[in-house]
């Protein structure tokens, strides 16, 4: 909200500098956007001057040569002027030589084509006055030769421009920030004093004009009044209420519209002024709209009204969007000569529903929606009279409407120079406090003290109208506080007992997992949660998606929550590809949300890509990422979360989309498990269309929350064996197709049985698979390293050969597949 | 005999410098010292010897011995040597570059979070975490934000379809709707509706605000916030602890100032300011960094603590915001971009 010092003053006697007034403003809350000045900057070597002869620039057609008198400032100077208005005998501003005008423009003698020129005439926009650039300033009144122009130039406002907070609607006002600054600056509050009280001759009685004001819709509209005044003539308002309005932000209308404007930036109460002939049926309801009705605003849009929206009608159809804006139908025009003044309640909450619904706000719904005071509404509406009879004259007849406003305020709040202090921790005398209390007009109205005599008093303080957001007593702190000054809450040192918690789980696994990638260099990255629908297809059903989808998303290729990380990262892969950056080990640490069954689960996740460094350019190339790779970040993430993947089985990716590359890449673990794993290589296909040069490994785990916080039981140590280990080699053929972890294990379940209770079967490991020559078609040969050991004695020859011969008679007795020969 | 001596040592001296391999070696060594041995053979012959020349042949050859055995350990020292030398390639050449990228780096508000963490827990804060799709009950009726709040408004808060169900977030009512968290206050709710205080809490997570993307803003950010509940805790507190987070972050001579302001969830509440010098790209005095306050009875009553025992802070933070005054970053969306130029700038 913007505020004029200038209109300010009307109400507080402030001798303080702008800056003061700033900070006040500031540190009572309401912060301070902007400062500007309406006047004339500080300029010096700017003169007033008058023009003596204009003579045509000899080599330009669109040049004049002046001769200009300033006076003692200087004498009679010549000056290359380019203005259609330099005319002799003109009294204009000159900056003389040494002047720095707005912009950091610096006059000096110099020399226009050819001519001599000994300063500038200067037009309004020049001397930093508004944007006027069509001519000279021409000075009236006939200024001494060499005055100083701050001395000649009327000084101009001041305008903060103020973010009023929504708790405080009293402050949408001149009058209520005049409030604040009187109490922080501890000078008394000038209230307008109204002449016009109510008081209506009996004989003035104007029915013909209004007969009835009627609300049908009490709960929307808790107080409407109306005044008729006859016989006004519509003009111009004068010109100190147009400067004020156009001062924050106004445009001046006429007389009857400005002092509607200017009583409720004076007030923060809404006004409205009808045309009392337009009035239909010469009546007022304020009903709801039905459905269907239609009113054309002020700003010539016709707009739709529906039940649910408030409106101010006359016998026949609405003229008012209660609140929000007047209807064309019904304002007031250069021809008024009687007016019907509304000054009303409405209820913030319809204000604001049909201001949405509408798509209208105005400065009158603003304040509305915030809230206004219901018991300064008539006051309003008087000095609203006395202003237009002072601007467009006219008498105030019969009869006065006043429907409603019966409920009477009264709130008092008792608090305690104890609790005062108990919640701020540390001492303001109570005198302060309770002088703090009644600047702001929070009466005293008794002062006792409390039941310890060494302690402070109890205050049992009234609370005005217009303070509606004071309720109980931690409310009366922060005005004390605000007023003492929060700049001066003394210093202190933290008082830190034991920590009560331990961080949580998913924060230490996120770190975890974050410390791993990083120290396994990947960079990590920070993507947006929210992703296009297009490319959710590529990574989930499109049922799965739908559940996915936000109701309102703001643009559309950010109206799903991420099912995965990996988008993001391949987004982030091909920014960098596409700026000619080499990227490889990208990773990311974050929420993805995982549909099942008509549900999402929000899950912890890690993702990571490694994608071939395309454009680097090495002296020593290394192998090129693979399966095994990412499968054992993957592996080390999972045991990050308490899993062990090595237990787990693993499937191919399976689905109708195409993220991944089938038969090179790897799932394991459901969400009905509480985690799931996906690894492997891109989708070739996939990675290609977004423009990504090269393949794409990539993994990711996710885990459900409540899971990590399962996953921290302590593990038990066992002992093991210091004796040597035994190790046979064993190579089966077998179908192409079978997983080699299925032929481990059913070799590891005969290799058990083998040994019995003997010694220990310790690992049963592949460690060489071979297909192609010397072997039939469609089988390959998987090698185990098998590892006999016994806890208590060095193992012998003998009884690990009989295991072994035992296993092998028992994979022939199985017949799936042969020993290698 | 003493010829065959000098001639089985000088046929050894010749002989054992060419020798190339460990194999060789032990044929070598089995030839002139094993049991079937050159030397061994000549001391077989001893006992044909007379018995008055046995003391001077004897110490010829034990002489032989002691020549060939000396040989014999220096040739395996040669060989072993050359076996590790073997081992090796050319000499490296220090100055070229690793052909391995890396190190990896940390996302710079990774660092700025964890640092802050760091920070707090030196005071007795603790990490809590919550979901980041939230009800309007934890992200708002819970915080004094009532439903007509304009913060509530579909046009500044992502909602999801009332038909939307999320299988691990929590509702306090069936009616109400889901929505991305606005602020990270609704961990506080959770965190305090788990048990009675003490509370030393830190939330950091991600937040989503309906807004348009620019140099400053961003549909989803990160915020940062710390709340304390307990018996007799003061505004003075609150100071206090804004004071030492913003002097253990930005030096001894950073300062920071309070400001009234308004928030539902606080009373009295605050905005804070920070001045401190060595900030890059800071030309104002004081920089406004986040909210505060004094947590309003309205809140401890929805979560069911007595506001007449209990009291408690809250304060809250953009960590972009405080990122991108760390390291004078002027653009929010580089965060999100994740160019490998910037990303390394902050290891």
């Amino acid at each position: 909200m913007k505020i004029s010092l200038n209109w300010i003053k009307d109400y507080v006697q402030l001798d303080a500098s702008v800056e003061e007034i700033t900070r006040a403003i500031t540190f009572l809350g309401f912060e301070v956007e902007g400062v500007a000045n309406t006047g004339a900057p500080k300029l010096d070597h700017v003169v007033v001057g008058e023009i003596l002869t204009r003579a045509k620039h000899p080599n330009a057609d669109k040049l004049s040569v002046c001769t200009v008198d300033v006076g003692p400032a200087g004498g009679v100077k010549t000056i290359v002027c380019g203005a259609h208005n330099c005319d002799a005998g003109n009294r204009v501003l000159v900056a003389l030589p040494g002047a720095v005008l707005p912009g950091n423009f610096q006059i000096k003698l110099s020399k226009i084509r050819g001519q001599d020129s000994q300063g500038m005439m200067c037009s309004p926009d020049e001397i930093g006055m508004g944007s006027d650039h069509s001519g000279l300033l021409i000075l009236s009144g006939q200024p001494d030769l060499g005055a100083a122009m701050n001395a000649v130039l009327p000084p101009g406002d001041t305008v903060f421009d103020i973010e009023i907070t929504p708790n405080r609607p009293d402050c949408q006002s001149h009058l209520g920030i005049a409030r604040e600054l009187a109490a922080w600056f501890k000078l008394p509050l000038i209230y307008p004093q109204e002449k016009f009280r109510g008081d209506v001759e009996a004989a003035a009685v104007r029915t013909d004009l209004l007969n009835a004001v009627r609300v049908d819709s009490p709960e929307d509209c808790p107080l409407y009044t109306a005044h008729i005044i006859t016989g006004i003539k519509i003009g111009p308002s004068p010109s100190w209420m147009q400067e004020r309005l156009a001062a924050v932000g106004l445009r001046p209308i006429n007389n009857v519209v400005d002092v509607g404007n200017y009583v409720m930036l004076e007030t923060g109460q809404p006004l409205h002024a009808f045309d009392a002939k337009k009035l239909g049926g010469g009546q007022i309801i304020v009903r709801r709209a039905t459905d269907g009705e239609k009113i054309t605003t002020l700003d010539a849009k016709e707009r739709a009204l529906t039940s649910r929206m408030l409106v101010i009608a006359d016998a026949q159809k609405p003229v008012v969007i209660a609140g929000i804006m007047g209807g064309e139908n019904s304002g007031v025009s250069a021809y008024t000569t009687d007016l019907v003044l509304e000054c009303a309640i409405f209820k913030r909450q319809s204000i604001r529903a049909t201001s949405r619904k509408v798509g209208l706000t105005s400065d009158s719904s603003y304040r509305y929606e915030r809230g206004v005071d219901p018991h300064g509404a008539l006051e309003a509406a008087w000095r609203a009279v006395d202003l237009i009879l002072e601007t467009a004259g006219g008498h105030v007849v019969g009869p006065v409407y006043k429907v409603g406003g019966e409920v009477p305020w009264q709130r008092e709040i008792v608090v305690t120079h104890d609790y005062i202090t108990e919640k701020i921790g540390f001492d303001i005398p109570a005198a302060d406090m309770r002088a703090a209390l009644e600047s702001l007009e929070l009466t005293v109205t008794r002062e006792e003290p409390t039941e310890l005599p060494a302690r402070g008093p109890a205050w049992t303080v009234s609370i005005p109208s217009w303070r509606d957001d004071l309720d109980r007593p931690i409310d009366l702190v922060e005005e004390v506080l605000r007023l003492f000054g929060t700049e001066k809450i003394p210093a202190a040192v933290v008082t830190s007992p034991g920590l009560v918690n331990d961080d949580d789980p998913v924060v230490m696994f996120n770190r975890r997992v974050t410390d791993y990638l990083v120290g396994h260099d990947f960079h990590e990255c920070v993507n947006y949660t929210l992703r296009p629908a297009k490319e959710l297809a590529t990574w989930v059903s499109q049922t799965a998606a739908q559940e996915l989808a936000l109701a309102n998303p703001f643009v559309e290729d950010q109206s799903h929550l991420r099912p995965t990380l990996i988008m993001g990262l391949l987004g982030s892969l091909q920014l960098n590809q596409s700026r000619g950056v080499v990227a490889s080990r990208l990773c990311e640490v974050g929420r993805v949300f995982i549909e099942h069954n008509g549900q999402n689960l929000e899950c912890a996740a890690v993702g990571f890509i490694i994608a071939e460094p395309v454009g680097e350019r090495a002296w020593l190339k290394r192998e090129p990422a693979d399966f095994y790779i990412v499968k054992h970040h993957v592996t080390a993430l999972a045991a990050a979360a308490g899993i062990d993947l090595a237990r787990q089985s693993l499937a191919p990716v399976a689905g109708p989309f195409f993220g991944w590359q089938e038969g090179q890449s790897a799932a394991a673990g459901t969400i009905e498990l509480g985690w799931t794993a996906r690894f492997g290589l891109l989708n070739l296909a996939m990675v290609k269309s977004l423009g990504i040069e090269g393949k794409v490994y990539a993994g990711i785990f996710a885990i459900l929350p409540d899971k990590l916080s399962a996953s921290l039981a302590r593990r038990r140590y066992s002992d093991f064996s210091l004796f040597p280990a035994a190790l046979r080699d064993l190579a089966l053929v077998v179908d192409q197709a079978i997983p080699a972890a299925d032929v481990q294990e059913t070799l590891e379940k005969f290799a058990h049985t083998a040994a019995g209770n003997a010694f220990a079967v310790e690992s049963v490991n592949a460690f060489d698979v071979y297909q192609g020559k010397g072997l039939p078609e469609g089988k390959k040969s998987l090698a185990f390293s098998l590892v006999f050991r016994s806890a208590e004695r060095t193992l012998t020859d003998d009884e690990v050969n009989a295991a072994f011969t035992k296993i092998q008679a028992d994979i022939a007795a199985d017949g799936r597949w042969s020993v290698r020969a | 005999m003493q010829d065959k001596l000098s001639a089985l040592v000088a046929k050894a001296t010749a002989e054992l410098p060419t020798l190339k391999s460990r194999p060789e070696f032990e044929a070598a060594k089995a030839r002139y010292v094993g049991p079937n041995g050159e030397l061994t053979a000549l001391m077989k012959q001893m006992g044909g010897i007379p018995k008055e020349q046995k003391p001077i042949v004897g110490k010829l050859v034990n002489e032989a011995k002691l020549r060939l055995t000396a040989q014999l350990d220096a040739a395996l020292a040669r060989i072993a040597a050359d076996e590790l030398a073997a081992q090796l390639g050319p000499a490296i050449d220090p100055t070229l570059p690793s052909p391995d990228t890396g190190p990896g780096t940390y996302h710079p508000l990774t660092l700025v979070r964890e640092e802050m963490c760091r920070i707090l827990r030196k005071v007795g804060f603790t990490v809590a975490d919550g979901p980041e799709v939230e009800t309007e009950y934890y992200c708002f009726d819970a915080l004094n934000t009532p439903a007509d709040h304009p913060a509530r408004d579909e046009k500044d808060t992502f909602y999801f379809p009332t038909s939307a169900r999320f299988g691990n977030v929590s509702k306090k009512t069936p009616e109400e709707k889901y929505l991305l968290r606005t602020h990270t206050s609704s961990v506080q709710i959770r965190e305090m509706l788990k048990g009675p205080p003490p509370i030393r809490i830190v939330s950091p997570g991600r937040v989503y605000r309906r807004d348009t993307t620019d140099a400053t803003h961003s549909a989803n950010f990160h915020q940062l916030e710390c709340l304390y509940v307990d018996k007799n805790v003061t505004v003075r507190d609150l100071k206090a602890l804004l004071d030492y987070i913003f002097v253990s972050l930005l030096g001894k001579d950073t300062k920071t100032r309070f400001r009234p302001h308004y928030f539902g969830y606080t009373e009295p509440s605050f905005e804070v300011d920070l001045t401190a010098t060595h900030l890059p790209k800071v030309k104002k005095p004081w920089i406004e960094i986040g909210g505060c306050g004094m947590v309003d009875p309205t809140v401890f009553e929805a979560v069911g603590y007595d506001s007449e025992v209990w009291s408690g802070y809250a304060f809250g933070m953009g960590l972009e915001r405080l990122a991108m005054l760390l390291y004078g970053i002027d653009d929010i969306r580089y965060f999100y971009q994740n160019d490998l130029r910037f990303l390394k700038q902050f290891a």
